[in-house]
């Protein structure tokens, strides 16, 4: 007997090992009623003690790595390589300015919205608070589309919390570790995330494929769906608020699996290859941030003064007006208030300075434009409340005729 | 294919190596294999710890030892995955054990053999992966064997840069 355990040993270890690991498996599989096998969506103790162990190996020197990386990268993009950051910067100004005065735009429609939603009984969930974290290290593995982040339970964050950058999303938090996380891709075969079509509407689940690929599926044929429709988040999966970007269709290919269903291939808005910093959203709620207030009073005020701008132009438009000859009388008497019980005076038409004829006389010869399209003389005198610097003016904008219609007036 | 006559156990040399090394290659390639997938932008069709494996379970032939460094290596990187723990441990734990189990009865110090047995091995391993993910457990996994195939090339190219550096790492007698 002793002699076979010595003359097998290799093997005996070899199979015991292997059904251990076997049985290892057995427990983290579960048999759903659909008679489908699925993993234990959360782990149990002893898998997360080891995941645990794993993480606490692996990250400390990702973290060096990583540092490391992100040091060298801000030397020398903040000492050495500066050229155009000027130029940068003021575009980068501009744009905010315009994107304020956007989003004060468009946050009429947000409290309108939100007085509808309150009608119907349906809240908009809003982001409300987020985490900023560092991508630190990954799976490892082609088959598990995962990385880590530099934040865990020490940064309150938790599972099934929606992890996005300024793009769009990126995947939601599958493990919390004391001092890091697990963040599961979109593009990873067991994620799944609520989806919609922008322009036909169409929901689905995406997911990834076996090359990383997020795509759609679950979809009926459906001729509508055209590559650069724009994919957005559903907001029914309760993990991703409602219209957050996702990318935009690249493809549609049939389902190698079913007949009657299409796999719409998305190119991700956001790039999950490189992704260095994420925002993790810790809560979100029906109201907006108080940061978000502060950039909507930011954006209000901005709108104001974008409005007075434009006033401050307008009224330095009809001071140049004024100011131009022969559209005021400067002699003319002031127009006297119209006492109550007497008639409304006649206004009078200032008398037009003479003026040179044009050799080539077009629409904005003077001396032309006022002509009128009808056979009335007294059309102009029917308006007495406009202001006379506009009378000259107005004629010539309606009824400037690319061909003269009364010869007897031409020059 | 270069082979020993006699008891070939007793005539290949068993390569030793400081214990430091024993730790941290294989916690080095690990490491590695989590981090680079994200300096090279998402690219990770290529194994680290099964190179490693391979590597010191030639270099040991011993098949106890190919075993367990297997098992190790393959359950801590599905560890470090959302999977469940054991996919890659039982791959890895055959893979080690048919290394070691070659390495007693071929000349592995030839680079063209180990190149070829890294990339069957790789292969074999990615076979095991699927056989456990879609039969053992029964669970659905989209797969494509020209990643594979293609993680197997990496895989011989990384052992033709990584075996010769760590064969200079091992004791001489």
């Amino acid at each position: 007997m002793e002699s076979f355990f010595i003359r097998y040993r290799n093997l005996l270890v070899l199979l015991a090992i292997l059904l251990a690991q076997i049985v290892g498996l057995a427990v983290q599989v579960r048999h759903t009623d659909s008679g489908r096998n699925t993993l234990d969506p959360q782990d149990g103790p002893g898998v997360r003690l080891i995941r645990m162990w794993a993480n606490d190996a692996v990250s400390p020197p990702e973290r060096l790595f990583h540092s490391s990386r992100l040091g060298t990268v801000w030397l020398w993009q903040n000492y050495i390589d500066l050229r155009h950051t000027e130029q940068q910067n003021q575009d980068l100004q501009k744009t905010i300015d315009r994107l304020r005065l956007e989003q004060a735009a468009l946050l009429e429609d947000a409290k309108q919205g939100q007085r509808l939603q309150a009608l119907v009984g349906f809240q908009q969930k809003y982001i409300y608070q987020t985490v900023a974290a560092q991508a630190i290290g990954s799976s490892g593995s082609d088959q598990s589309r995962l990385f880590y982040i530099d934040k865990g339970a020490d940064y309150k964050l938790e599972r099934d919390m929606a992890v996005i950058t300024p793009d769009g999303i990126v995947g939601k938090v599958r493990e919390v570790f004391p001092h890091s996380a697990q963040v599961l891709e979109i593009n990873d075969q067991t994620s799944g995330a609520g989806v919609i079509l922008a322009t036909t509407r169409i929901r689905g689940t995406l997911r990834g494929n076996a090359i990383g690929q997020p795509q759609i599926v679950g979809i009926l044929a459906d001729q509508r769906i055209q590559p650069g429709e724009v994919v957005l988040t559903a907001g029914g999966d309760m993990i991703f608020p409602r219209g957050l970007p996702v990318g935009v269709v690249e493809k549609v290919v049939r389902d190698p699996d079913r007949d009657a269903f299409i796999d719409v291939i998305v190119k991700p808005a956001a790039h999950l290859d490189r992704l260095d910093e994420v925002l993790v959203i810790t809560s979100t709620d029906a109201r907006f941030s108080p940061q978000q207030q502060q950039d909507l009073a930011t954006s209000e005020a901005l709108k104001g003064s974008e409005a007075a701008a434009i006033l401050e132009k307008k009224k330095a438009s009809e001071i140049m007006a004024e100011r131009l000859p022969g559209l005021t009388d400067p002699n003319a008497p002031a127009p006297v208030p119209a006492q109550p019980g007497q008639p409304q005076p006649t206004p009078v038409t200032p008398p037009a300075p003479k003026l040179l004829p044009a050799v080539h006389p077009d629409r904005f010869s003077p001396g032309i434009a006022p002509q009128p399209p009808t056979d009335k003389p007294d059309q102009d005198q029917s308006a007495p409340d406009k202001p006379t610097s506009e009378a000259p003016k107005k004629p010539a904008q309606k009824t400037a005729p690319r061909t003269p219609t009364h010869p007897q007036r031409n020059p | 294919m270069p082979t020993m006559g006699g008891n070939p156990r007793r005539n290949m040399e068993i390569r030793r190596y400081p214990v430091l090394v024993y730790a941290l290659v294989p916690l080095a390639a690990l490491v590695l294999q989590a981090w680079l997938p994200r300096a090279l932008r998402g690219y990770a069709w290529f194994d680290l710890p099964l190179v490693v494996t391979v590597y010191f379970a030639l270099g040991r032939r011993s098949p106890i030892q190919g075993t367990l460094m297997g098992a190790a290596m393959g359950l801590f990187e599905d560890a470090l995955t959302q999977h469940a723990i054991g996919i890659n441990g039982i791959a890895k734990t055959i893979v080690g054990f048919l290394a070691a189990s070659v390495g007693i009865r071929i000349d592995v110090e030839n680079h063209t053999i180990r190149l070829a047995l890294n990339f069957l091995l790789s292969l074999l391993s990615s076979a095991i992966y699927v056989f456990v993910y879609r039969m053992l457990l029964g669970l659905n996994l989209k797969w494509s064997w020209i990643v594979e195939i293609i993680k197997a090339v990496d895989n011989s190219l990384i052992a033709m840069v990584v075996f010769p550096f760590l064969d200079r790492l091992q004791i001489r007698e």
